[in-house]
């Protein structure tokens, strides 16, 4: 069903060498203002469109023309090395191979193309290049010349740290490549580039080393991203969301990260990254549960401090979920498994809220988690005032006015702490959705409504996949090789298997053990 | 369906066995020698351990019914699985029923049992519906929380001197037959002949050949921890703790540490919810799985259906004392006809078919009659 017509679909949306309902393509006519003409109708006369008259030295009766788009062109590119080598050629020839010569030996940018439909010469302006057409052939020569204004590189704003290499991956898909090449510099290292959107015609790139990542794995999300059809591609997440084993789960089963050394390490694990043009944020996949409460930091630090911090990130993690639950359910129901002095003094601060502690605490949970939008979107320039209103207002205000007991204030600012604790964000998003969730149920059946809750998501994680691998590997099922890592850190020298463990191709980074320096007693 | 690893069927093995045993004192009949009456009933179980296992040997890819056709006819063996499935789909209502009366003893006073009850069937229903895998893997992960609970609580117990071996002796103070008396057949029964159950997960071990040492060990090291903890109430409670419901709930209480960690209740209370967890999904499993095998409906149908009649016959015994005399009582030696009689006149049937494959009706009607 699928495999039928993946041929045309994929045709279509890259260079087609036939439309896809069949018919064929309208050729380039020979005469030059008649192709012009239509490569400006096709384009609707927009007023971006150069064409350049001109002729050559070498064809002298030949009226010839150079034309591009020029927002998305180098202009000082097209002058030096198309305009300027045509116009200047003089050296005597064969008129039947004007095209050929023009293609290979007058045209000086990188990449040279014959394109004979109009089609192919909508796609390549559109794509950057620039064509050089001449009176009397059906033919055009296509020349690599896309530039534009990008971004330059500079430092990750969402995933920093104190110790590391302190860029970030850029709009730019080729920038982001080379960026990533540079820091693997192994002939394994591969790529496949995909078209994406009928409208956009985005670059995907999918990026993994030969002989380390799973080549059933490399193929599915191929398959997965060609089956894709929509207009437009925007960001990763687009195609996240695409090819997600599943959509309906609040946990992500792909990270993303604008770290080129994170997806260096990725990649060397056998996971395999997805990049789309436009966006910094890399894709990583297959990504199972413990992968999320990695940071890149972990592998420059000291493995004893990198160890501390996983643990940490776990138990914050599991905090940022249950903390506000289980103090509503024991609030609630279960005042007898508090120590008494703490029973008394939490209950003399609730005396006179006019709320049950669920309403308490949802009250609260959702005014952070506006104050927390409202700092996402706002304009820099009233930071100052948000937090001043959120800190003061709503935080000791609401507590001196009785509305709120201070326990609770307590219990809502640690979760929001322990929510940014979480290195990939996706991760820490699906604990603030659980959390609400888990509220309810404590607040309609106390400890064994959050039980149930977790035992729920449980049995949720353990069926969930990513790209094949079991979403709750390396614990269940159990990968003995992988499971002391994810953990903690191990010191460099133990690290010895690669951290994908379903794959079983090449499964060990390095020979291991103790180097021989500190063997010696 | 998805391929069972050896060491996730090993988890699986002691999980089950376990259950919410130890929330509870087992053999109290023989008063101090309970452990002794737990450690004589796993042994006796041990045995039949070794018949279930024998039994699927003669064809390690054969589900129970499949099984049961080895030794007789096709309609006697779906007619006794037909019997496993409610076999099983009863067990499953036993541990709903007792989920739902020991959560309003213990931690929810004031709500609705039928609440509770339709809550943990419903997550019982997810996994049934999420199929064994999604089973086996989340067992795996309580396995750790179980292990760190159960050990922490041990090492608090023992750390704060509430132990008192005295409490053990005099050791078969009145000869020997009170613990074979407790242990024969209550305990024989309940847990260790209840791996029956393993008939219908074992075709969908990936290794067959390590089967047999996944479960013999698994069973052996349950056996010991279940036998461990009897002893342990034992110890802390004396002769108390064959008085109380959860005598388990009561030596935690006793446990203090600083003047902080004191009320440990929820621990117990976890410990139960993931051992009643575990034996009700399972038991609500194999009896889809058989289920499913006889009467073909996809597994959500099946499952659904099922659920609905475990959750309506849960509410079938009026109150707690007649559910309990009628699982302490009747329903014990009941499931033994389940639980040994049947494998093992199955096992006697297919080796005697193999010898002389002659027989099939003799085989036929014998089945019939300890069926029926």
């Amino acid at each position: 069903m699928f495999g039928s017509n993946k041929g045309n679909r994929n045709g279509n949306k890259s260079q087609p060498q036939a439309r896809a309902d069949g018919s064929k393509l309208e050729p380039l006519s020979p005469n030059l203002t008649a192709s012009l003409q239509s490569i400006r109708a096709k384009l609707g006369n927009s007023g971006d469109v150069m064409i350049r008259a001109l002729r050559s030295d070498a064809m002298p009766g030949l009226e010839m023309a150079v034309v591009y788009i020029r927002a998305i062109v180098e202009e000082d590119h097209i002058h030096q090395n198309v305009i300027h080598p045509v116009m200047g050629w003089s050296a005597p020839l064969e008129p039947a191979t004007w095209m050929e010569t023009l293609r290979q030996r007058v045209i000086s940018t990188g990449a040279t193309k014959l394109i004979h439909s109009i089609d192919d010469a909508i796609y390549a302006l559109l794509d950057g290049q620039c064509l050089v057409m001449t009176n009397g052939f059906g033919q055009a020569v296509a020349a690599e010349t896309s530039g534009g204004e990008m971004r330059s590189v500079s430092e990750p704003n969402t995933q920093t740290v104190i110790r590391g290499p302190q860029y970030s991956f850029n709009e730019s898909m080729t920038t982001n490549v080379g960026l990533l090449r540079r820091i693997v510099r192994s002939a394994d290292f591969r790529m496949k580039t995909i078209t994406v959107g009928r409208k956009t015609r985005t670059s995907v790139g999918i990026i993994y080393m030969d002989q380390i990542a799973d080549p059933k794995v490399v193929d599915e999300i191929e398959r997965r991203i060609n089956e894709i059809d929509i207009d437009g591609i925007l960001e990763s997440n687009y195609i996240e969301e695409f090819i997600s084993d599943q959509t309906f789960t609040p946990f992500p089963t792909m990270m993303n990260s604008e770290r080129p050394d994170t997806v260096a390490s990725s990649i060397l694990d056998g996971q395999i990254a997805i990049l789309v043009d436009g966006t910094p944020f890399v894709l990583i996949g297959p990504a199972t549960f413990f992968h999320f409460f990695r940071s890149a930091e972990d592998n420059y630090q000291r493995f004893d401090i990198s160890s501390f911090l996983r643990i940490l990130r776990y138990v914050a993690f599991l905090a940022s979920m249950l903390l506000p639950s289980l103090f509503i359910a024991i609030t609630t129901f279960h005042q007898e498994m508090l120590p008494t002095p703490l029973l008394i003094s939490l209950a003399s601060q609730r005396e006179g809220i006019p709320f049950p502690a669920l309403v308490e605490a949802l009250l609260m949970e959702f005014t952070f988690e506006i104050l927390r939008e409202a700092g996402v979107r706002m304009p820099r320039a009233i930071g100052p005032a948000i937090s001043i209103v959120g800190a003061l207002v709503l935080g000791q205000s609401a507590v001196q006015a009785g509305l709120v007991s201070p326990a609770m204030v307590i219990v809502v600012s640690f979760t929001a702490i322990s929510n940014f604790v979480t290195p990939q964000i996706s991760m820490a998003s699906a604990s603030r959705l659980i959390r609400f969730t888990l509220m309810l149920l404590a607040g309609v059946l106390g400890i064994f409504g959050i039980m149930a809750g977790v035992l729920f998501l449980l049995i949720h994680m353990t069926g969930l996949r990513s790209f094949g691998v079991p979403y709750m590997a390396p614990f269940a099922p159990v990968y003995n090789q992988v499971w002391p890592d994810m953990i903690i850190r191990l010191p460099w020298w133990a690290r010895v298997y690669r951290l994908l463990a379903t794959s079983k191709v090449n499964p060990h980074r390095q020979q291991g053990g103790r180097p021989s320096h500190q063997k010696r007693k | 369906m998805n391929r069972i690893g050896t060491y996730q069927l090993f988890v699986m093995v002691i999980m089950f066995h376990i259950g919410s045993t130890p929330l509870f004192q087992l053999g109290s009949k023989a008063k101090q020698d309970s452990w002794l009456a737990v450690l004589l009933g796993a042994a006796a179980g041990l045995l039949v351990m070794v018949v279930f296992v024998m039994l699927q040997q003669r064809k390690p890819d054969a589900s129970l019914v499949g099984l049961m056709q080895l030794a007789v006819g096709r309609w006697a063996a779906a007619a006794i699985g037909l019997l496993y499935a409610v076999y099983f789909a009863y067990q499953s209502m036993r541990n709903v029923r007792d989920f739902g009366e020991l959560t309003s003893l213990s931690l929810l006073q004031n709500h609705p049992k039928w609440l509770i009850m339709a809550v943990i069937l419903l997550i019982a229903w997810y996994t049934v519906v999420n199929g064994n895998e999604a089973f086996f893997r989340t067992t795996q992960l309580l396995f750790i929380v179980m292990l760190a609970s159960y050990c922490s609580l041990a090492i608090l117990i023992v750390s704060n001197r509430l132990s008192r071996l005295s409490m053990l002796r005099p050791v078969m103070e009145e000869g020997p037959m009170p613990v074979v008396h407790a242990a024969l057949p209550d305990i024989f029964s309940f847990p260790f002949t209840q791996g029956v159950i393993f008939l219908v997960f074992w075709k969908y071990v990936a290794n067959w050949k390590a089967v047999r040492r996944a479960s013999y060990w698994g069973y052996i090291a349950s056996a010991l921890f279940i036998v461990f903890m009897n002893a342990m109430s034992m110890t802390v409670l004396g002769p108390l703790a064959a008085t109380s419901s959860l005598p388990f709930l009561e030596v935690v209480q006793l446990v203090q540490v600083g003047n902080f960690i004191e009320r440990l209740d929820v621990v117990v209370t976890l410990l139960m919810f993931i051992g009643l967890y575990v034996k009700l999904t399972a038991f609500y499993l194999a009896a889809v799985l058989v289920l499913r095998e006889i009467v073909r409906v996809r597994t959500k149908w099946t499952a659904s259906i099922l659920g609905g009649i475990i959750y309506a016959a849960s509410f079938a015994e009026r109150n707690n004392t007649i559910h309990l005399w009628l699982g302490l009582g009747i329903s014990l030696k009941l499931s033994l006809v389940m639980q040994v009689a049947i494998p093992t006149v199955l096992l006697v049937l297919a080796l005697l078919r193999l010898q002389g494959a002659e027989r099939p009706a003799g085989a036929q009607t014998a089945a019939e009659r300890s069926g029926g």
